[in-house]
C-alpha cells in the first residue's frame, strides 16, 4: 500500500515540475476604483494556477507568470470581478473595479473543495464579511456579533454574562435534543461548540425540579473566536446548501475563513478599543410602606412586628436600600487591543496577529478576558503546489457570577427576589455579613466572596494543501486536502466559601471541573475543470472526509473545606465525575458541477456517511443534493433588457445529525452507600437501534438587479423537513428509566427570506448603501409516532413546551385554570424579523454605519416576575390593575394560585438598534510612517423596544439546546459604547 | 492517458491511508453496561448491584417526605424559588396535584429505578454460572424484599390509582392494580422473599442502616417487619401480629431499633436532604402549627419541632416552628423500626378488641415519651384515636402521617390553613404513565 501511495505522490510532482522549468515574465499593474482612489488588498490570480497576489495600499500589484502568458483575475469584496489577458507585453496595467452593490461576483463555497461565484449560486447563503461582523460596534463575542445580521436565523444571547453563551438557530427548529446548533467550520476545522456546565447545580440544586436540563449558564466554545482575525463568514442555513456536510449539517454550518496574508510590504495594524458597558435596563424594586412591609410578615403577629420594627428603623437610618442597582449596576470598563502585521513575498505571505480583550461585567467581580495569537501562513512550493497553515492560540478567562434558576435561593436574582430593600445585607466593619432573614442566602455576600470561573487554553491548526498535477488546455485537475485539529482544555473553579450563609451544611464548596476536547478531522479531494468547449464548464470532486471527537471532563466537588483554602484536597470530602464522549464519523462524497453558457449552473452530489454514534455504526447513510440555477440575462434574449441580472434558482439537499454519543447504550451508574460500591441503571434508557435524524430541504428564488446593479433583490422560499426526528422523551417512570432516546416523527420548517439591497445615493459627498432583510419560518410537527411529549422547563402550570402532532414545534402551552388540561398560550417562533442596515459615507472622511433588528412576536416564559411577585418585591406589585379592583402583584398571584400559566407568557418582540458607530478616516497622516488612520465610536444595544416585562427579551435559562425562551432570573443584559482607534504602518 | 492513470492512483491512494484507521465501534465508555449485569454476572458484580440497590432507595427521598408531611399537614415546605410546595400540594386556590411535576414524579422514578435494580438483580442471579443455589436465594429474597418497599412507597402516594406491580420488561408494563390487589402483591412479594431467604446464603454486604441484619436470619426479620406494616395497611390484624413476632419487633426494646438509610459524605455517597439546619431561611422545613397546639403537655416529642428565633411565612402560612427530626445532614432516616412495630401491635390489639394488650403497648410509648399511663376510655374507638396520636408523633416526618389519617378515613379532620386549600387523598398517576 505504502508503495502505491509513494506512486501517488511522485506522479503529483512530476506532473508539477515542467512548468517549473519553464521562462517565467513580470507582470505589474495598478487596481483603482470608479473614481481612480487606489484599492488596497485586490486579489490578484492566474486563471488556472495557484500563482496569485495582492495589491499594496497604492493599489500596485506584480505578478510572476509563465511566459506564455494567461488571463489574470481581478477580485476584491464589493467590487466586481475583472479578467484581463496578461502576456511579455503587459506592464502598468490599469485596472478599474466597479462596485457591486449586489455581491453578485462574490465567491461562495458550495462544496468542500469547490466554490461558485454568487451570480450563480442555486441558494441563498449568507456571507457576513469581516466588516459587517465587526466594522459597526463590536459586540461581546463573535457569536453575539452575528446577531440580527443572518436572514433566517433565529440567534438569541442566552444572558448578559461576560464571556457570551448565544444560540443559533437557522431556518427553524431541526432538533429536538441537545444538539440544536449548527455545525462550525474555520478554515477547514471542525470546531467543538460544547457548552460545559461549571458544576454550580450541585449548589444551585437548579436541576432538582423536575427538569434534568443543565441550567449552569455555561458559555459556548464558539464564544472563543475573535472576531477581527475573521475574513468572512458564510452561512449555509439548510441542507439544501449543506448536504455535501451530510450527517453534520441538519442544523446548517458555518464557514469561517480567517484573514491570509498579502505579499508585498508588510504592514502592521494596531487597533484599540476602549469603552464601558451598562445594565441595559433595570426594573426598579418595590416601594415598601409600612403597611406593605409588614404583609411580607404573613399572619404571624410576632414576625409582622419584626419585620415591621426592621422597616422603621432601616426608614429612621435613611438605610433602605436599592440592591437591583447594588448588584447589575456597575459600569463595566471593556478594552480590546489587536495587533496585525501581514507581508510575504511572492511564494511566502503571511498574516500574523495577537490581540488582548478585557471586559468587566455589570455585576462587580464579573468579567472575560481573552488573549489570542493567530498565525497564519501561506506558501507555494511550486506554481502547482501550495500549502497553507492557519494556527490560532486562545487563553480566555470568564468570571460570570452565580445567575438563573436554582431551587436553593443561593443565585443573586433569586435571592434578591425575596430580599426588600429594608433589610441590611452589607458587611460590618469587621467585615462579617449579616444572615439574611428573607432568604437562604446574602446576594452582596455571594457576590463578594464566591468564584465562578472558566479558563480556556486552546489550540487550532488547519492546514490546506492544493496541488495541481494535472494541467491541459481544457483541464485541470488538483488535490485539495484540508484537515486539522482543535484542541481546549477548560477549567471551572466554582468557590463558595465557609462563611457563606448557605454554606452552613456544606462548611465550604470547591467544585473544580477539566474538560480536555480533541476534534480532529480531514477532507481530502479530487476536483477536476473540465472546459469542454465554450459553452459548458464542469466541476467534478470526489474525496473522503473523517472526523474524530474525544471528549473527557472530571468535575471534583470537595466541601467540608479548611477556611480560605479551596483546593480540592483540603476538604473532608470529597465526590468526583468523570464523562467520556468518543466518536468516529466516515464520509464518501461526489460531486459535479455544469454550467452551460456561463448561465445555468447545475449540481449533483451525494454523501455516504457513517458514525460511531448511530445504533448501527458500519452503515452507511446517504444524503443527496441537486441545484439548478438559470441566469436569464446571461441568455441572449434577455440581454440588455430592464434587468442586469435577474436569475432563478431552485435547490434540494439532504443532511442528518448525529445521535448523541451514548445515546445508544444502556449503562449503570455509581451509588454508594456506608464506604461500599454500588451499581444502579442510569435514568436514559439506551435505544440501541437509533439511527440519526434526516433533513431534506428544498428551496426556491428568484434574485434580480436594476438601474445598473443599484437595487438588487433577492427572494427565497424554503421548506425543511426532518424525518426521524429525534426526541429525548420520558418514558413511564414504572420501567426503571426517566428519558429515553427515540426517533419520533416527522418535523417541518416553511419560510421565506426576502433581501433588497441597494445603493440610493452615490455621488462625491454621500454615499448611502442599504440592505433590508425580512425572514419568517413555520414549524409544524407533522408526524409522532408517541404520545404528545412536554419537553423542558417546568411542568404545565408555569408553561412549558409541547410536542403534538399538527401543532408548531415550538408552541407554549400551560394550564389556564383546568389543573388538569394544558392549553396553548403561546409560541417561540418569532411572527417574522426584520433588519435594516445602513452605511453611510459624508463628507468624505465620515462614515456611519447602523444596524436595526425587529422581532416580531415570540414569546417567553417569564418566571424571573413570579419569583419577585411570590417575595413580594416586584416593582408594580402595589400598583392598582387596570381595572383598579386589585394590585398587580397579588392580582398575578391570584391568577397563579387559581391555576393559570396565561400570565407567564409574555410577548418577547423588540426592536433593537443593535449596532451604531461613526468613524472618521484621516487622509492626511501626522507623520509619514502612519499609512492609514481612523478613529470612531460605537454603541450597542444602546436603543430597545420592547413590552416583555424582564431585563431582556432575549434570554434562555436552559442554555443553547431546544428550551431557550425561558427566563429565570439571568445575568442581565448589557449595552456598550466603545471608543476606536485604528492606525496602520 | 498517463495523467488520468495518476488520478486513480492518488484516488486510490486517499482511499488506503483512510480505510485501516477505520473505528467502527468505541463502546460504552461511561460505566457498565447494564446487559452483561443481568446475563450472567459474576458475584462481585452481584454485590455491586445489591449495594447500589440499598444506595438508591435514598434517591430523592426528600420528596416523598414533603409530599406525604405537606399534604398530611404535619409541616410546611418553604421555598424561595419553587411556590408550587405551598400551592399545589395544599390545595391553594384552585391548584390540585399535577401529574408531571417534581413533587411526584422525581420520587416516583426514584422508586422504580430502584425496583428496576432489583428486577436486574433477580435476573442475573438467576442467570449466574458463579454463585450457589443458596446464594442466589440470598440475593433473590434482598432484591423481592427492596421491591415490595419501593411499590409500597408509589402506593402510599397514589393510594387508589395503584401501581404496575410488573415492570420487567419496558417495551410492554404490566397493568396498573388496584389499591387492595397492589397490596395483596405487595404481601406476596415479601412473603417470595421470606421463602428465599430461609436457608439463603448472604455474600453481600449491606451497610450499616441495616445493623443486626445483615445475614439470612436478619433479613427475615426486616422483611417481616415491612410484611407486619403491610398487614395492618389490609386491615389483616392477626397475620399482623404473626409478622411482628417473626420480626425484631420487641415490645420493651428499643424504639430506634430497626433498618435506616444511612448518608455520609463519601464519594458518591449521598447526604440526608431532610435535613435543614434551625432558624435558616428560604428553603426550609417548618412544623405546621397544629403540631404544638395539639401535642399533649409534657410530651417530649416537642422536641421534633423546635422553636424559631423568627417566625417564618410565606404565601399567607406561617410556623414559629423547625421541622427538627433530622439533625444533621448524616443522620439516618428511617425505613422501619421498632417504634413503629410497637404502634403496629398496639393497633392490632385495638382491632382485634385485645384491648389490655394495647394499652400495654400504648403506655410503652407514653411513658417513654414523659407522659403519664393512658388514663382515658379503653374502647376500641378511643384506643384507635389514641394509637393515631401516638403515630402522629412518634413517627413524625417519617412519611406515616397521610396514610394513616387516608387508613382511618380521616382526611377531614386535618386543619385547613387558607379558604379554598384541599386535603388530597391520592397522586394522580404520572403523566409518563400513559394513565
Amino acid at each position: 500500500m505504502r508503495k502505491l501511495l509513494k506512486l501517488a505522490v511522485l506522479a503529483m510532482f512530476y506532473s508539477a515540475l515542467p512548468t517549473l522549468l519553464w521562462a517565467q515574465i513580470s507582470v505589474t499593474g495598478t487596481v483603482t476604483d470608479a473614481n481612480n482612489n487606489p484599492l488596497a488588498g485586490v486579489s490578484v490570480k492566474l486563471k488556472n494556477s495557484n500563482i496569485g497576489t495582492a495589491t499594496d495600499a497604492a493599489g500596485r500589484f506584480s505578478i510572476t507568470v509563465p511566459s506564455k502568458g494567461g488571463e489574470l483575475e481581478i477580485s476584491s469584496v464589493g467590487y466586481k470581478t475583472q479578467t484581463i489577458k496578461a502576456n511579455s507585453n503587459s506592464y502598468a496595467l490599469s485596472v478599474k473595479l466597479v462596485e457591486d452593490v449586489g455581491r453578485l461576483d462574490e465567491v461562495v463555497v458550495t462544496g468542500l473543495a469547490t466554490s461558485v461565484k454568487r451570480r450563480n449560486l442555486a441558494n441563498a447563503v449568507a456571507t457576513i464579511s469581516n466588516r459587517d461582523l465587526a466594522g459597526t460596534a463590536p459586540a461581546q463575542t463573535f457569536d453575539a456579533a452575528l446577531n440580527g445580521k443572518v436572514p433566517g436565523a433565529l440567534i438569541n444571547a442566552n444572558s448578559g454574562a461576560p464571556g457570551g453563551g448565544i444560540s443559533v438557530k437557522l431556518r427553524g427548529v431541526t432538533s429536538f435534543f441537545g444538539n440544536t446548533q449548527p455545525l462550525f467550520v474555520v478554515d477547514g476545522v471542525f470546531l467543538d461548540n460544547t457548552a460545559t456546565p461549571a458544576g454550580l447545580n450541585f449548589v444551585t440544586a437548579a436541576a432538582r425540579g423536575g427538569n434534568s436540563s443543565n441550567q449552569d449558564n455555561p458559555s459556548n466554545r464558539i464564544a472563543d473566536l475573535r472576531p477581527e482575525d475573521i475574513e468572512n463568514v458564510e452561512i449555509l442555513k439548510g441542507a439544501s446548501a449543506a448536504a455535501i456536510y451530510g450527517s453534520k449539517a441538519a442544523a446548517g454550518v458555518v464557514i469561517i475563513t480567517t484573514k491570509r496574508g498579502r505579499s508585498g510590504r508588510t504592514r502592521v495594524s494596531v487597533s484599540q478599543d476602549i469603552g464601558f458597558v451598562k445594565a441595559r435596563k433595570f426594573l426598579g424594586t418595590r416601594t415598601f410602606t409600612e403597611a406593605t412591609a409588614e404583609d411580607l410578615g404573613g399572619s404571624n403577629a410576632a414576625r409582622r412586628a419584626a419585620i415591621k420594627a426592621e422597616f422603621n428603623a432601616a426608614k429612621a437610618a435613611g438605610k433602605i436600600f436599592d440592591y437591583e442597582k447594588e448588584m447589575y449596576g456597575q459600569t463595566g470598563l471593556t478594552r480590546n487591543t489587536n495587533v496585525s502585521v501581514t507581508g510575504g513575498n511572492e511564494r511566502t505571505s503571511f498574516f500574523f496577529s495577537a490581540s488582548q480583550k478585557d471586559e468587566q461585567g455589570i455585576i462587580k467581580r464579573t468579567g472575560y478576558r481573552n488573549n489570542s495569537v493567530r498565525l497564519n501562513i501561506d506558501h507555494r512550493i511550486s506554481d502547482n503546489v501550495k500549502i497553507g497553515v492557519a494556527t490560532n492560540y486562545i487563553n480566555s478567562s470568564a468570571d460570570r457570577g452565580l445567575t438563573n434558576n436554582d431551587n436553593n435561593s443561593v443565585t443573586f436574582g433569586v435571592a434578591l427576589s425575596s430580599t426588600p430593600g429594608f433589610t441590611d445585607l452589607h458587611a460590618d466593619a469587621l467585615g462579617n455579613y449579616p444572615n439574611n432573614s428573607y432568604s437562604s442566602s446574602n446576594p452582596i455576600q455571594t457576590r463578594d466572596l464566591m468564584t465562578n470561573n472558566e479558563a480556556v487554553d486552546r489550540f487550532m491548526t488547519g492546514v490546506t494543501l492544493d496541488a495541481i498535477f494535472q494541467k491541459s488546455e481544457k483541464s485541470i485537475t488538483r488535490f485539495v486536502g484540508r484537515g486539522g485539529f482543535d484542541f481546549y482544555n477548560f477549567k471551572t473553579t466554582a468557590l463558595f466559601p465557609n462563611e457563606l450563609q448557605f454554606q452552613a451544611v456544606n462548611q465550604g464548596t470547591s467544585i473544580q471541573g477539566f474538560a480536555k476536547n480533541l476534534n480532529t478531522n480531514f477532507i481530502l479531494s479530487l476536483v477536476n475543470n473540465f472546459n469542454a468547449s465554450e459553452n459548458l464548464a464542469l466541476t467534478t470532486s470526489a474525496g473522503i472526509t473523517q472526523e474524530n471527537g474525544d471528549f473527557d471532563n472530571i468535575l471534583n466537588i470537595a466541601t467540608k473545606l479548611v477556611a480560605g483554602q479551596t483546593n480540592v484536597d483540603l476538604g473532608s470530602a470529597l465526590t468526583a465525575t468523570q464523562l467520556r464522549n468518543k466518536f468516529q464519523d466516515n464520509g464518501i462524497f461526489f460531486q459535479e458541477e455544469a454550467t452551460i453558457m456561463d448561465a445555468i449552473t447545475l449540481t449533483g452530489g451525494v454523501r455516504f456517511d457513517r458514525s460511531t454514534n448511530n445504533g448501527d455504526a458500519e452503515k452507511y447513510y446517504i444524503y443527496p443534493k441537486a441545484g439548478v440555477s438559470w441566469n436569464l440575462t446571461r441568455m441572449d434574449f434577455m440581454k440588455n433588457s430592464f434587468f442586469d441580472n435577474l436569475k432563478v434558482r431552485a435547490a434540494y439537499g439532504q443532511a442528518g445529525n448525529f445521535p448523541a454519543p451514548g445515546s445508544k447504550f444502556a449503562i449503570m451508574s455509581i451509588f454508594n452507600i456506608g464506604g461500599n460500591t454500588g451499581l444502579l441503571p442510569n435514568t436514559l434508557r439506551g435505544t440501541p437501534t437509533i439511527k440519526p435524524e434526516r433533513t431534506s430541504e428544498l428551496e426556491a428564488g428568484v434574485d434580480f438587479s436594476l438601474l445598473k446593479s443599484k437595487l438588487n433583490f433577492s427572494f427565497t422560499v424554503y421548506e425543511k423537513k426532518i424525518s426521524d426526528f429525534l426526541l429525548q422523551r420520558p418514558t413511564a417512570g414504572s420501567t426503571g428509566f426517566a428519558n429515553e432516546f427515540v426517533n419520533a416523527g416527522d418535523l417541518r420548517n416553511r419560510g421565506v427570506e426576502l433581501s433588497l439591497n441597494a445603493q440610493p445615493v452615490s455621488n462625491k459627498d454621500i454615499r448611502w448603501n442599504t440592505v433590508v432583510n425580512f425572514w419568517l419560518n413555520r414549524s409544524k410537527v407533522t408526524k409522532l409516532n408517541i404520545a404528545p411529549v412536554q419537553l423542558g422547563v417546568f411542568g404545565t402550570s408555569l408553561g412549558t413546551f409541547k410536542i403534538e402532532e399538527g401543532k408548531s414545534a415550538t408552541q407554549i402551552v400551560g394550564t389556564d385554570g383546568n389543573p388538569d388540561v394544558a392549553v396553548p398560550l403561546g409560541d417561540a417562533e418569532p411572527k417574522f424579523q426584520m433588519n435594516w442596515f445602513n452605511e453611510i459615507t459624508f463628507l468624505k472622511n465620515f462614515s456611519l454605519r447602523f444596524l436595526l433588528h425587529w422581532k416580531n412576536g415570540g414569546d417567553n416564559i417569564n418566571l424571573s416576575e413570579l419569583l419577585t411577585d411570590l417575595g413580594g418585591t416586584s416593582p408594580d406589585y402595589d400598583d392598582p390593575t387596570k381595572n383598579g379592583t386589585s394590585k398587580k402583584g397579588p392580582d398575578r398571584l391570584a391568577q397563579f394560585f387559581s391555576g393559570s400559566a396565561r400570565g407567564f407568557v409574555q410577548d418577547a418582540s423588540y426592536l433593537r438598534l443593535r449596532e451604531i458607530g461613526l468613524y472618521y478616516t484621516f487622509t492626511n497622516m501626522p507623520v509619514n510612517f502612519i499609512k492609514g488612520l481612523r478613529v470612531g465610536i460605537s454603541a450597542n444595544n444602546y436603543f430597545t423596544s420592547t413590552k416583555y416585562r424582564g431585563y431582556d427579551p432575549e434570554v434562555s435559562n436552559f442554555g443553547t439546546g431546544f428550551s431557550t425562551n425561558v427566563d429565570v432570573m439571568p445575568y442581565p443584559a448589557s449595552k456598550r459604547a466603545t471608543f476606536h482607534l485604528l492606525v496602520d504602518f | 492517458m498517463k495523467k488520468i492513470v495518476n488520478i486513480y492512483i492518488a484516488g486510490l491512494a486517499l482511499l488506503s491511508v483512510s480505510l485501516p484507521s477505520c473505528k467502527k465501534e468505541i463502546g460504552s465508555l461511561n460505566g457498565p453496561s447494564l446487559e452483561q449485569l443481568s446475563k450472567n454476572p459474576s458475584r462481585l458484580e452481584l454485590n455491586t448491584v445489591v449495594v447500589g440497590t440499598e444506595a438508591g432507595m435514598r434517591n430523592n427521598l426528600d420528596f416523598y417526605l414533603d409530599a406525604t408531611g405537606v399534604i398530611g399537614r404535619e409541616m410546611y415546605r418553604f421555598a424561595g424559588s419553587e411556590p408550587r410546595y405551598t400551592t399545589d400540594l395544599l390545595g391553594a386556590g384552585s391548584s390540585t396535584l399535577n401529574n408531571n411535576t417534581f413533587y411526584l414524579t422525581n420520587s416516583w422514578n426514584s422508586r422504580y429505578r430502584v425496583v428496576k435494580n432489583c428486577n436486574i438483580l433477580i435476573q442475573g442471579a438467576t442467570n449466574s454460572t458463579s454463585v450457589s443455589a443458596a446464594q442466589k436465594k440470598g440475593y433473590t429474597g434482598f432484591a423481592k424484599t427492596i421491591k415490595a418497599y419501593e411499590l409500597l412507597l408509589n402506593l402510599n402516594l397514589t393510594y387508589i390509582n395503584g401501581v404496575r406491580i410488573d415492570v420487567e420488561n419496558p417495551d410492554n408494563l404490566g397493568p396498573f392494580m388496584g389499591y387492595p390487589e397492589s397490596l395483596t402483591a405487595i404481601a406476596g412479594l415479601l412473603d417470595d422473599a421470606k421463602a428465599d431467604l430461609t436457608g439463603a446464603d448472604i455474600v453481600f454486604k449491606l451497610s450499616s442502616g441495616f445493623g443486626a441484619y445483615t445475614d439470612a436470619a436478619g433479613l427475615i426479620k426486616f422483611n417481616r417487619a415491612l410484611a407486619a406494616r403491610v398487614a395492618v395497611y389490609r386491615q389483616q390484624w392477626a397475620p399482623a401480629l404473626t409478622a411482628l413476632n417473626e420480626s425484631f419487633f420487641d415490645l420493651n426494646g428499643s424504639f430506634n431499633n430497626g433498618v435506616f438509610h444511612v448518608y455520609s459524605t463519601g464519594p458518591n455517597d449521598q447526604l440526608n436532604l431532610a435535613f435543614v439546619g434551625q432558624n435558616q431561611n428560604g428553603e426550609i422545613r417548618v412544623a405546621h402549627p397544629s403540631y404544638a397546639a395539639d401535642i399533649l403537655a409534657g410530651d417530649d416529642r416537642i422536641g421534633k419541632a423546635t422553636l424559631r428565633a423568627q417566625a417564618a411565612s410565606q404565601n399567607g402560612l406561617t410556623s414559629n416552628r423547625d421541622v427538627w427530626v433530622y439533625r444533621s445532614s448524616t443522620d439516618p432516616i428511617p425505613i422501619v423500626r421498632n417504634e413503629e412495630l410497637i404502634l403496629i401491635y398496639a393497633e392490632a390489639k385495638v382491632q382485634l378488641n385485645q384491648l389490655p394488650d394495647a394499652v400495654v403497648a400504648i403506655n410503652r410509648i407514653r411513658t417513654s415519651h414523659n407522659l403519664a399511663a393512658y388514663a382515658g376510655a379503653v374502647t376500641q374507638a378511643a384506643l384507635a384515636t389514641e394509637m393515631l396520636y401516638q403515630r402522629r408523633y412518634s413517627l413524625y416526618f417519617e412519611g406515616h402521617r397521610w396514610v394513616d389519617i387516608r387508613r382511618y378515613g380521616l382526611l377531614n379532620q386535618l386543619p385547613i390553613d387558607r379558604a379554598g386549600d384541599d386535603v388530597w387523598d391520592r397522586f394522580p398517576r404520572p403523566l409518563t404513565e400513559g394513565n
